[in-house]
């Protein structure tokens, strides 16, 4: 959370009970914006995403992952099987506008996490859960990481096209890296929960069930449209009839002219080859026709290019090129730095870092989180005697019963 | 709460945006699919274009393979259209006049473009006071290279994305529509927000979101590892740093694939009594997730040499009955067919006005008091012109008729 005036989500406060990905990433989303966000985690070990590889330091180790995921919360401890532990949670969802929780479905009648008991108990809360398949349905009790989600959603089959499966077609699907499928199950219940806040006033509080599955979908249904004109889309066909991603001599690019002036552009940069001055090449239908000998003579052309010339050079006459760039190009980026997207957070056993914040602007102003992930349980103290008022001799005695 | 006062309901009933209204002059896909979000929970999407310069959809996309106008388009489902020239005077200010009985501005035109029709942030906040903007582009609003043009892969490439994805031995991996989409899903979450505010503060606000950045945000984790240790994580096909198995498996069928993934050593243990083999549990190469992810190469060709002889339903079956992370690699067909989608109302079927019926996407979330809905297919050009020239604006039928004439309306 940051301490900026504008920040839109600025008063709200929301409790974030989250093993996952996806709700985790909702929770940061929340933070980026403003909410003070307090993550519940199991006394003592913590969430199981701190152990998340890769680390960036062994002893004691930090997560990449669950620092990315987790910077700008606070972070309290909180034993959810014991009757006390259940209370103060119930403390805490008195003060909250929204719980994010991805706790499976078996388990939350137990951990009185349920729908029903929340809104008898929390009429005005918004409530989101988070799941791979959603809290209804048949597969509403399957078990599901990155990768089956991203097949779930139609995607994973899909992956990959191009230059990637003309140099491996008899490989299978490679998937998008990372935790992209997760991730937007995380934005698509930040989506969900903030239309929810919105409806507070004329609708009270409600249960909100976000499938990861559905939100991949959803992003993915050019798909189900192009099923609907009667093409079933394959990794195969799904490929550009031409342009894509291009060898340089010193990296990659890609490059993509769906339209008439764009192309133009295009050969203009090539430097009016004869061979794209052809008449008949002028017809954008011809070129999808003629696609894999524009594609040869386009690749043999990029390898005599440099990246970030070609890329600058291409921009000039409008042609959408981009160079693909690693997180080093990324971090030394010009336009990067002159947005202010990183922010220095200082993480435990690592000092400052750069860290990226938010994928959005309001008014000119870059997001900002504030601070780095704490160990579980950092804030114990600010927010049960602090925000809740207990005493620090209760919270010592929660503390020896394993409670907090 | 700011909402508009003209705002008919039109949309589905009791939907979280019920009664707001959305000024939609995006185009393609990132924009559209931000106001289609809008648009399913429940705002009053007007989707202003124009013959000059139609929408993608509206015609060929012979890059794409497909040589004619889609008959439905799932990002302009659900909305109004109306046609407005914003090349005369009189175009931009009737979109004014749209503005100031809206709540919510989306664009997606290249940064300035907005601004040189007259119709930049700064002007459109005093026509509608309060007014929340959001401006989606490639690289953002401010920088070196706002003006740069993009599609979806380009997004992926500049952000890291694409770069990240492929085979450890391969080329960089394009990444399509969902770049695009995911983009205008957070451009969504941002309008949101600051709608959020607006309702508590009255204040209105500009959302710039870069497509660039949304995808720095999918490896948000690589760029801090690298910020950390000076070392970046590569290509890495389908692995996942100390999980094995952790990969999609051939099975019984043409092109048929099961994503399997085994993370704890409890699950170990029961994916190896699934598979009738007892032996890799004393086996001192799969004792631990280490060992199992340094001989993850073996296990990979074991576990597929038993999925090739097993349909992807079967392997899903038996390995969630023993909590082990498995599921089908859907196609678009077997996702419109799955009837837990359909119980979900995520898939569900329409039919046009023309009498087409389709399975179409529908919302992605189930509220428990506001549901979001579908419930309109793509419109025609200019289709709701009469409502939104006539009964919203008040000009006359006379008036409509002379600036369509005069191709203002057109």
């Amino acid at each position: 959370m940051s301490e900026h005036k504008d920040d839109p989500l600025a008063g709200i406060t929301v409790i974030e009970h989250a093993d996952g990905v996806a709700a985790s990433y909702a929770g940061r989303m929340f933070a980026a914006l403003g909410a003070n966000v307090i993550k519940i985690e199991p006394p003592s070990v913590g969430a199981a995403l701190r152990h998340a590889a890769p680390s960036l330091t062994k002893e004691p180790a930090a997560s990449a992952l669950f620092h990315y995921l987790n910077s700008g919360k606070r972070f309290v401890t909180c034993a959810l099987g014991s009757t006390r532990g259940r209370a103060l949670l119930d403390e805490l969802l008195g003060k909250a506008a929204l719980l994010i929780d991805d706790t499976p479905v078996a388990q939350r009648v137990q951990l009185a996490l349920d729908p029903d008991s929340i809104a008898a108990r929390f009429p005005a809360l918004v409530h989101v859960s988070v799941l791979p398949f959603g809290a209804m349905g048949a597969h509403a009790g399957y078990r599901a990481s990155e990768l089956n989600v991203l097949h779930a959603g139609g995607e994973g089959y899909l992956m990959p096209n191009g230059l990637t499966l003309e140099s491996f077609p008899d490989r299978g699907p490679v998937k998008i890296y990372g935790h992209f499928a997760e991730m937007i199950g995380g934005t698509s219940a930040a989506v969900a929960a903030l239309a929810a806040l919105a409806a507070c006033e004329a609708s009270g509080g409600q249960f909100v069930d976000v499938s990861v599955q559905d939100a991949n979908v959803s992003v993915g249904c050019f798909a189900v449209q192009r099923l609907g004109e009667g093409v079933l889309e394959n990794r195969r066909e799904r490929s550009f009839k031409y342009g894509g991603v291009l060898e340089c001599s010193d990296g990659y690019i890609g490059v993509l002219t769906l339209e008439q002036r764009q192309w133009e552009g295009l050969v203009e940069l090539m430097g009016n080859p004869p061979w794209a001055l052809d008449p008949a090449l002028r017809d954008p239908l011809e070129r999808s026709r003629r696609g894999a000998e524009i594609n040869r003579h386009l690749r043999a052309w990029a390898t005599t290019q440099r990246v970030d010339e070609v890329v600058q050079r291409g921009q000039a006459l409008s042609v959408p090129l981009a160079k693909y760039n690693g997180p080093g190009d990324i971090l030394d980026s010009e336009q990067i730095k002159a947005r202010h997207v990183f922010e220095p957070l200082e993480l435990p056993s690592l000092g400052t870092v750069p860290a990226f914040t938010a994928p959005l602007q309001l008014d000119g102003h870059a997001l900002a989180l504030g601070h780095g992930a704490a160990a579980p349980g950092a804030d114990n103290e600010a927010i049960w005697c602090g925000l809740l008022g207990h005493t620090a001799t209760e919270l010592d005695d929660w503390i020896r019963h394993g409670t907090v | 709460m700011a909402r508009s006062e003209n705002a008919p309901i039109r949309n589905p009933g009791g939907a979280p945006l019920q009664g707001v209204r959305v000024a939609d002059f995006t185009m393609h896909a990132a924009g559209p699919f931000c106001a289609h979000m809008l648009s399913l929970l429940g705002a009053q999407c007007i989707k202003i274009e124009t013959a000059v310069r139609p929408d993608i959809f509206r015609k060929p996309h012979p890059v794409y393979g497909r040589m004619g106008a889609a008959s439905f388009d799932q990002v302009a489902s659900n909305k109004l259209s109306v046609q407005l020239n914003l090349k005369s005077p009189e175009g931009v200010d009737l979109a004014k006049r749209i503005v100031a009985v809206s709540d919510i501005v989306a664009e997606s035109f290249r940064p300035g473009v907005m601004e040189r029709l007259g119709l930049g942030y700064e002007v459109l906040k005093q026509v509608r006071p309060g007014l929340v903007m959001v401006s989606i582009s490639a690289s953002g609003q401010t920088g070196p290279e706002r003006g740069y043009a993009g599609y979806a892969p380009l997004f992926g490439a500049a952000g890291g994305l694409g770069t990240l994805t492929g085979y450890e031995d391969g080329p960089p991996t394009e990444i399509r529509h969902v770049m695009d989409h995911s983009t205008g899903l957070t451009a969504a979450m941002g309008t949101l927000a600051a709608y959020l505010r607006k309702q508590r503060t009255g204040l209105g606000q500009h959302v710039d979101v870069a497509a660039r950045e949304v995808a720095c945000g999918f490896i948000g984790d690589a760029l801090l590892q690298y910020a950390a240790t000076g070392t970046a994580p590569r290509r890495m096909g389908n692995d996942m740093p100390q999980i094995a198995p952790h990969n999609t498996y051939a099975c019984a069928g043409e092109d048929a694939w099961v994503a399997i993934v085994v993370e704890t050593d409890a699950q170990w243990r029961a994916f190896s009594t699934v598979l009738q083999r007892s032996d890799w549990l004393a086996d001192t190469r799969y004792a631990t997730a280490a060992s199992r992810w340094t001989h993850r190469r073996e296990l990979d060709a074991a576990v597929g040499a038993w999925t090739r002889e097993r349909s992807r339903e079967e392997v899903t079956q038996v390995l969630q009955a023993a909590g082990v992370a498995a599921f089908p690699s859907y196609t678009a067909q077997d996702i419109v067919d799955d009837p837990h989608m359909r119980e979900r109302g995520a898939i569900k079927t329409m039919t046009s006005p023309q009498g087409e019926t389709r399975s179409v996407v529908g919302p992605p979330w189930r509220f428990s008091r506001s549901p979001a809905a579908l419930e309109r297919w793509t419109p025609a050009l200019g289709e709701h012109n009469d409502y939104v020239f006539g009964e919203l604006l008040g000009l006359s039928r006379a008036r409509i008729e002379e600036l369509v004439a005069t191709k203002v309306i057109y």
